[in-house]
């Protein structure tokens, strides 16, 4: 770069950005720190003058022999739920798009209604209800990804994205003979690439984060999710902080290391978001 | 699936074939109706009923109380706590997050090319974060024997309780804020980006800089960003649940409290499903009004300020 070239207010601006960043991302910065402080040094050190691993040893080390590697099989637990739910999204969104944008059928508007009706619904209402449906598959995997295992949004994502994409694409694979499964696996699929990436995160995100549906039905300690486990396991004052914030870690980082990685789609898809 | 792939003929005949693209798109959409039925509708239908009903969620056996939830309503300090709240909790929301949404926003669009995706990419880390890792680590910054508690005991003898004062509802707050305020600038920033140059250059021309160019250009042309997240940040101080129910209990006096907290604690912790379902009525339709009157309200301000 020409450092020549920017000018002064530049210079301000640059600062002041990078001061509030700092700022916003310290407690990130507090977390790394502390979970590899030895005990006696956690919160009263901001500069990591001895690493030890004793935060995450103690955590692979809990649960004993009733509960082995309970964090660990959480941290797991997490992925189990969040992965098939981010996947189904993506396919249930790409399909129930593509039909609303570029197929013509009774019911459509039917269909558009009812997907509006849930964008703007309160799930809260549902709840008991939800739980009432579920409750024979308490504590199973299936009673925590079924009932949020499709995602409003992302079909909307879909069908904003399928929208700006020229009908006249889909329809000359149509008269070559294509059928609509070919024309979505084949054009449609990987056309909304960057979609699809920010939907899958985005949902993975979300269902990683999820608190209460999760602590409802899955209350079992071989089943929780990280985000419960952590909720459960240090809601009380604590004397040996080192471990939550390792916990902490745990929790927070695959997710941010996820979407700093898939970033630089995320320029494109945001056009999307609003509309 | 497999299957039907392969049952499809290669060629279609192109018009006629109106009833078979029919079929094949309530093929795509069979997912979702069917999620919608038992997800939705069947437990939309279900909390009507309930609502009217004394069931505790365990036994089998429960009464017909008509609208006696609903009126039951209207004495409850619980219920009139989250009423209230819900508006106490967004309006510093939706200015807060404006607040920050647009200075941040503002201050990246003016940074060098290359840095601008990188730090924005970066504000945005706080809105990945679960509610659960940053409640227990506040939690832990506020309890009686973290760092801040201790320096404050033994420096000035202050011995304050943190998240049972008035201070606990600013702490909420502020956690929210914090994780929300970066996703909110990515929108506005994105906004501010699609303003093409030649507008801005037309406006040099006129004489138009600084802060009246803002004013008279940017402003105007990212009105309907700004609406959006005006919307948006508003739906969400709806859905606060973590935070009060990991730190505060919706204490102290009820100050922090909302209605996922209080529904849940009705339906779950107290076993009033059928109350329960009667606040949950209540609560969409509070959430329905506020959002009507809001984005009438900024739709007004579209037309008079947008372009």
């Amino acid at each position: 770069m020409n450092h020549k070239k920017i000018k002064f207010h530049t210079v301000i601006i640059i600062i002041v950005t990078l001061l509030i960043l700092l700022i916003t991302l310290f407690p990130y910065y507090y977390l790394i720190i502390q979970s590899f402080l030895p005990w006696d040094m956690v919160d009263k050190s901001f500069i990591p003058t001895k690493v030890t691993l004793d935060s995450y040893t103690y955590l692979l080390n809990r649960g004993g022999s009733s509960n082995p590697f309970m964090w660990i099989r959480a941290l797991l637990n997490s992925f189990i739920v969040a992965f098939p739910t981010a996947v189904v999204s993506i396919a249930v969104g790409l399909m129930t798009g593509y039909a609303a944008t570029n197929m013509q059928y009774k019911g459509k508007s039917a269909i558009h209604s009812s997907l509006l009706f849930q964008m703007f619904f309160p799930v809260i209402i549902l709840l008991v209800p939800r739980y009432m449906i579920v409750k024979p598959l308490a504590n199973h995997y299936s009673g925590m990804i079924l009932p949020l295992i499709i995602s409003v949004w992302g079909i909307f994502m879909y069908i904003n994205y399928f929208k700006t994409v020229p009908k006249s694409v889909f329809e000359a694979a149509k008269i070559d003979g294509a059928s609509d499964f070919k024309i979505l696996r084949k054009i449609a699929l990987p056309s909304t690439k960057s979609i699809s990436i920010i939907v899958f995160l985005s949902v993975f995100m979300t269902r990683w984060n999820e608190l209460m549906w999760d602590m409802l039905i899955a209350p079992n300690i071989n089943v929780q999710t990280l985000n419960v486990m952590i909720s459960t396991q240090f809601n009380q004052n604590s004397n040996i902080p080192g471990p939550m914030y390792a916990a902490s870690i745990l929790l927070t980082m695959p997710i941010i290391i996820l979407f700093l990685c898939f970033s630089k789609y995320f320029k494109e898809g945001i056009n999307f978001m609003l509309k | 699936m497999h299957k039907k792939i392969k049952a499809v003929p290669e060629s279609i005949p192109k018009r006629s074939g109106l009833s078979y693209e029919s079929r094949t798109a309530w093929l795509f959409n069979t997912p979702y109706i069917v999620y919608s039925v038992v997800f939705l509708f069947l437990p939309l239908g279900w909390a009507a009923w309930l609502s009217v009903t004394d069931w505790n969620l365990m036994s089998p056996k429960y009464n017909l109380v008509g609208l006696k939830n609903f009126t039951q309503l209207f004495t409850d300090d619980n219920v009139q706590a989250a009423f209230w709240n819900s508006f106490r909790y967004l309006v510093p929301i939706v200015l807060l997050c404006f607040v920050f949404g647009m200075g941040i926003a503002l201050l990246t669009s003016k940074l060098p090319g290359k840095m601008k995706g990188i730090v924005a990419t970066l504000f945005f880390i706080p809105y990945l974060t679960s509610g659960v890792a940053t409640s227990v680590m506040i939690k832990y910054v506020f309890s009686y024997n973290s760092l801040l508690n201790v320096f404050l005991r033994e420096h000035y003898q202050l011995n304050i309780n943190w998240l049972q004062s008035g201070a606990a509802f600013w702490i909420l707050i502020g956690m929210i804020v914090w994780k929300m305020g970066g996703y909110y600038a990515l929108f506005v920033l994105s906004a501010i980006e699609s303003i093409s140059a030649d507008v801005y250059e037309a406006a040099v021309i006129d004489g138009c800089t600084g802060f009246k160019k803002f004013i008279k250009i940017t402003l105007p042309m990212i009105t309907p960003t700004i609406t959006s997240v005006v919307v948006l940040a508003a739906g969400l101080s709806f859905q606060i649940f973590s935070e009060p129910f990991l730190l505060t209990g919706g204490g102290p006096d009820l100050s922090t409290t909302t209605w996922q907290l209080e529904i849940y604690k009705t339906s779950f912790v107290s076993f009033n499903a059928g109350y329960g379902a009667a606040m949950a009525i209540v609560n969409a339709v509070q959430i329905f009004l506020t959002i009507q009157i809001i984005t009438w309200i900024m739709n007004r301000v579209n037309k008079k300020f947008g372009w």
